[in-house]
């Protein structure tokens, strides 16, 4: 493997580590915001129904999700850094683990938002629980379409060498 | 809250202002130019214009879906508790929402597909130089549109929610306004695309 040429120059791999790094520390925002807020919700709605409280730990599971989307991404990522990268794969890692932090984020949010309003309005009304897992299930698949963009440009990125 | 947002905006205001007077004495002392704004927009590769595009686009675009879902959702799900009816027909705010998070999907993908390794012989080329600046500002059109359609469908979604379970007879006409919010997603996307159909993949 030669040394860093003009293609693959020395400062490559910052923005690659920096991909990866944004995939997991934003996604992991996003699912702990996620947890805390549907976890208050639980705890207060636990005081009057103690026994639904298993029942509606749901959205701390589905932000939990979110947190597994982002360590694949990052997983992922990191198995494509080396000393020599083209800026062509790093900058596209870049892209795959922006794409997927902020997604994660934005979906981490709206889990612990809607789930905490949902677990609180579904001990009062039981026929609110399915209502509040469809809502819950499209907050969800945000954080996929980020793992959809961050896997499909990582397959891009692969199989760029310095030459 | 007027305060702070005054205070914040004052400070942060200046802050910026003496950092780039800052860059600017630098550079003048340093390469004896002042203000190289050419220099700053030609350096970095291509690639990194067209990645920053495509990673703005989807995650600005689910910012906007995830803030529009969960303005409605809220409102879905404290109304419901009293009208439960509401509870299934108001999921298509929920689903304008998605939409929102499809386009920017669509546009990243799309843009993905032009993005190839190429090795810059004697400098990047104009076509080149072109892509990357064209997918930069049309992913950041898209990210930037659907962002602000997210909100919209959301806001939008969570009056037609409280409106449906005060009166059911509502709920359709609060939709219709809330299909004229959803187009304007459609606009950042057909802007992204135009601005980017003459763009060849790098070579």
């Amino acid at each position: 493997m030669s040394g860093p040429t003009v293609y693959c120059p020395v400062y490559s791999p910052l923005f690659g580590a920096l991909g990866c790094a944004a995939a997991i520390s934003l996604s992991c925002f996003g699912a702990a915001y996620g947890t805390a807020k549907s976890g208050v919700g639980i705890a207060t709605m636990g005081v009057l129904r103690p026994d639904l409280v298993l029942k509606n730990a749901l959205p701390v599971v589905m932000a939990g999700i979110i947190g597994i989307y982002g360590l694949v991404v990052a997983v992922l990522l990191s198995s494509g850094l080396s000393r020599d990268m083209t800026l062509f794969a790093s900058f596209i890692q870049l892209a795959a683990g922006l794409g997927q932090g902020l997604s994660g984020l934005a979906a981490g949010y709206a889990i612990g938002v809607v789930g905490d309003a949902g677990v609180r309005g579904s001990a009062q009304q039981p026929r609110l629980y399915v209502g509040m897992i469809l809502i819950l299930i499209f907050a969800e698949v945000l954080g996929l379409y980020g793992l959809i963009v961050g896997l499909i440009l990582n397959t891009r990125a692969n199989g760029a060498s310095c030459t | 809250m007027a305060l702070y947002g005054s205070t914040y905006a004052g400070y942060g205001f200046g802050t910026l202002v003496t950092v780039v007077i800052a860059y600017g004495i630098l550079d003048l002392i340093v390469n004896g130019r002042w203000f190289n704004i050419a220099y700053l927009i030609e350096t970095p590769s291509p690639y990194f214009w067209a990645s920053m595009g495509i990673g703005l686009c989807i995650g600005l675009s689910v910012i906007g879906a995830a803030w529009g879902i969960l303005l409605t959702g809220v409102s879905i799900v404290g109304a419901a508790v009293k009208t439960p009816r509401i509870r299934t027909k108001n999921l298509i705010s929920i689903i304008f929402c998605e939409v929102v998070a499809i386009y920017g999907l669509i546009v990243a993908i799309v843009f993905s597909s032009k993005l190839s390794n190429a090795i810059p012989v004697s400098g990047w080329s104009r076509e080149a130089l072109y892509a990357g600046y064209a997918m930069f500002w049309a992913g950041l059109t898209v990210g930037m549109a659907n962002l602000a359609c997210g909100v919209c469908v959301g806001v939008v979604g969570s009056s037609c929610a409280l409106a449906d379970a005060a009166d059911p007879q509502l709920f359709v006409k609060v939709l219709v306004i809330e299909i004229f919010g959803s187009i304007i997603g459609l606009f950042g996307l057909i802007v992204g695309l135009l601005m980017t159909g003459r763009v060849t993949p790098f070579k």
